[in-house]
């Protein structure tokens, strides 16, 4: 008798619990799905060359019926900086939206800088193009002409204007680039590593600097003397 | 009215309006913009002003509000207002260029051919057409000139504070003006009479209105928006060191011993900031007691001068004296080939130092050895070319001044 009643309670909490767990998983599908996600991927390239560089973020997805919006979250450090107003000028042009977390200086070098986030939006378009620039760094006083500045690849999170996320799994965030309200994303985890992406900025070289204090001295002080001596021989004093 | 002078501003306004549609379409439709970005940090400051707010919430506008007033038709009317605007005092200053060399004395044909090289010269067109403000000064500092020459001083000295007010360079020309509005020392008496006669009524009136309307201008706008106007439009030029990459001998140096610490000396650094004073100073103070006879040729020499030996130097305040080489270049003895074989010199001094800089910018090129040495070179070449230009001048005498 208690081994039925056993048995009968344990056939009850495990359909009470299948039903609980697939009501649950059944939320997540309908937001999205596990193939959706399989589809997923990411890629982060730098382009062009110098101090000002080109972050190209592609983000790809299989077919969806459902309005999903994508947020990359972009932690770059204090080697590097982006335009606020460049932003703002590329929105209007390209629509492209950026976000940055924080006033950034545009003239700074990078040892009086510190780093910060930017948020890049990408909906309808699965691709962006985020102008970004190197700072100037301490010049190096070994025989390094360069320096690396690493850019660690960002966080995708997705969300749909279609389905609410279940409040453990997500993240608070803007909306959109205007900043007007906070919505809930999904964070994207395991996707394959894109990878770091680095970029390279020339340095100055810091055993120059007796040479550099000495010829630029002696040169101004060269200047400076021969025209002295042009003024003094045909002014009228 | 003369045809040559009508052919001459009709070319004048035909290049620029060529250079401003040359311009809508290149930031319509390349990469590589036209305008420059001040000109877009003067209409957001512009911005900030019509929706009642302080200029100065835009990061890197740093001038006075005056100019950001000037501007507001940018937001409220069209766009491109302010590159008209600036184009207009192109032609303004072209014309006070007329003036200025018709009362020295410069026949008809050579003053049309000196503003020729204001007027039709690619550099102010397209500094103007790009956005730049230097117009405004070039029309402030023509004008305190020639107010001067034509001993209206309460006008001139209006002007003069309101330059100032603007860029702080023509403080410079304080010197000059004061030594020719003040009498000349007379050898009979002593020092002190000779001192207290340099304070004749001229110099009193001329230093009284223009302190008050530099006064009055930054006391008003210091009550309106504070610090912040005083620190960006003034004391950031003064303490400004500048460690990217410009035209200025001094960049490199400037960068290397940015944090001080280069052999451990701590605080070198900043005695070098105040040992690079010493050249500007002295030659500007030289030049003053030198050719005071000669306004215009002192406040050429002083902001080429000024310029040259300017610890952070841009292609934009090369215009801040070469709206004032129209005046210069009658009297220079300088035959045509030796003036353009300097031309020609200046031009590839610039050249020199802007290859370098191009692939340390755009292609990552460690070549800052290179943009250094090519810095000192330009330094040379400039000083060289003053130099020349010194040697080679007729300054007005003091006693034909008097005579007139």
């Amino acid at each position: 008798m208690s081994a039925d009643r056993t048995c009968i309670i344990f056939y009850l909490l495990s359909t009470v619990s299948y039903f609980i767990h697939n009501g649950n998983s059944q939320e997540a599908d309908h937001c999205f799905s596990s193939e959706f996600l399989e589809s997923l991927s990411m890629s982060m390239k730098i382009t062009k060359a110098g101090f000002h560089r080109d972050l190209l973020y592609s983000v790809e997805w299989g077919e969806v019926d459902h309005d999903v919006k994508a947020l990359l979250v972009q932690k770059l450090p204090s080697g590097v900086y982006m335009d606020e107003y460049q932003l703002e000028t590329l929105k209007h042009d390209t629509g492209l939206e950026v976000l940055l977390d924080s006033k950034v200086d545009l003239e700074a070098p990078e040892y009086l800088s510190s780093g910060f986030t930017a948020l890049v939006f990408l909906s309808g378009k699965h691709e962006a193009t985020v102008p970004v620039h190197g700072r100037y760094h301490r010049p190096s006083n070994s025989s390094q002409k360069w320096v690396t500045v690493e850019i660690e690849p960002p966080r995708l999170f997705l969300r749909s204007d279609q389905c609410v996320l279940p409040h453990h799994e997500a993240t608070e965030a803007p909306c959109t680039v205007r900043n007007h309200s906070i919505c809930s994303w999904l964070e994207i985890l395991r996707l394959e590593d894109t990878g770091v992406v680095s970029l390279e900025i020339p340095v100055g070289d810091s055993s120059m600097i007796l040479s550099v204090c000495v010829g630029t001295v002696l040169t101004a002080a060269l200047s400076c003397v021969f025209l002295l001596r042009s003024i003094w021989r045909h002014g009228t004093f | 009215m003369d045809v040559r002078v009508c052919g001459m501003f009709s070319a004048a306004v035909l290049i620029r309006l060529v250079l401003l549609c040359v311009g809508v379409y290149q930031d319509q439709n390349l990469q590589l913009k036209y305008t420059d970005v001040d000109y877009h940090v003067f209409t957001d400051a512009s911005r900030f002003i019509t929706q009642g707010e302080s200029p100065y919430r835009r990061s890197t506008f740093r001038y006075t509000p005056v100019l950001a007033l000037i501007l507001t038709p940018n937001v409220l009317l069209t766009a491109h207002f302010g590159k008209l605007l600036f184009c207009a005092c192109d032609l303004l200053s072209g014309w006070l260029l007329l003036r200025l060399l018709a009362l020295r004395g410069t026949s008809r044909g050579s003053a049309l051919v000196c503003c020729g090289l204001w007027l039709l010269n690619p550099l102010p067109a397209g500094v103007s057409t790009r956005g730049n403000a230097e117009s405004v000064l070039a029309v402030l500092v023509l004008s305190t000139l020639l107010c001067l020459e034509s001993r209206r001083l309460t006008a001139a000295a209006l002007l003069f504070g309101l330059s100032v007010h603007m860029k702080i360079y023509p403080l410079t020309y304080a010197l000059p003006i004061a030594l020719s509005l003040a009498e000349a020392p007379s050898r009979e008496r002593g020092l002190v009479p000779n001192l207290i006669r340099l304070f004749n009524r001229d110099l009193l009136l001329f230093a009284a209105v223009s302190g008050s309307v530099f006064m009055a201008l930054n006391g008003t706008f210091y009550c309106i928006y504070g610090w912040d106007f005083l620190h960006e439009a003034y004391l950031y030029h003064l303490t400004r060191r500048d460690i990217r990459h410009n035209f200025s001998p001094y960049f490199y140096m400037l960068y290397l011993t940015a944090e001080g610490s280069g052999t451990g000396s701590g605080n070198w650094s900043g005695s070098l900031a105040l040992v690079l004073f010493v050249p500007q100073m002295l030659l500007v103070l030289l030049s003053s007691l030198a050719f005071r006879s000669d306004r215009p040729f002192c406040c050429f020499l002083h902001t080429a001068v000024f310029v040259s030996f300017n610890k952070v130097c841009t292609s934009q305040y090369f215009l801040w004296y070469l709206c004032l080489l129209p005046l210069v270049v009658p009297r220079l003895t300088l035959g045509r080939r030796r003036g353009l074989e300097l031309l020609l010199l200046w031009i590839v001094g610039q050249a020199l130092w802007l290859s370098p800089a191009y692939s340390l910018e755009f292609e990552g090129r460690n070549s800052f050895t290179l943009v250094w040495m090519a810095g000192l070179l330009f330094l040379l070449i400039n000083s060289f070319i003053l130099g020349q230009i010194i040697c080679h001048y007729r300054p007005v005498e003091a006693q034909q001044k008097k005579i007139d």
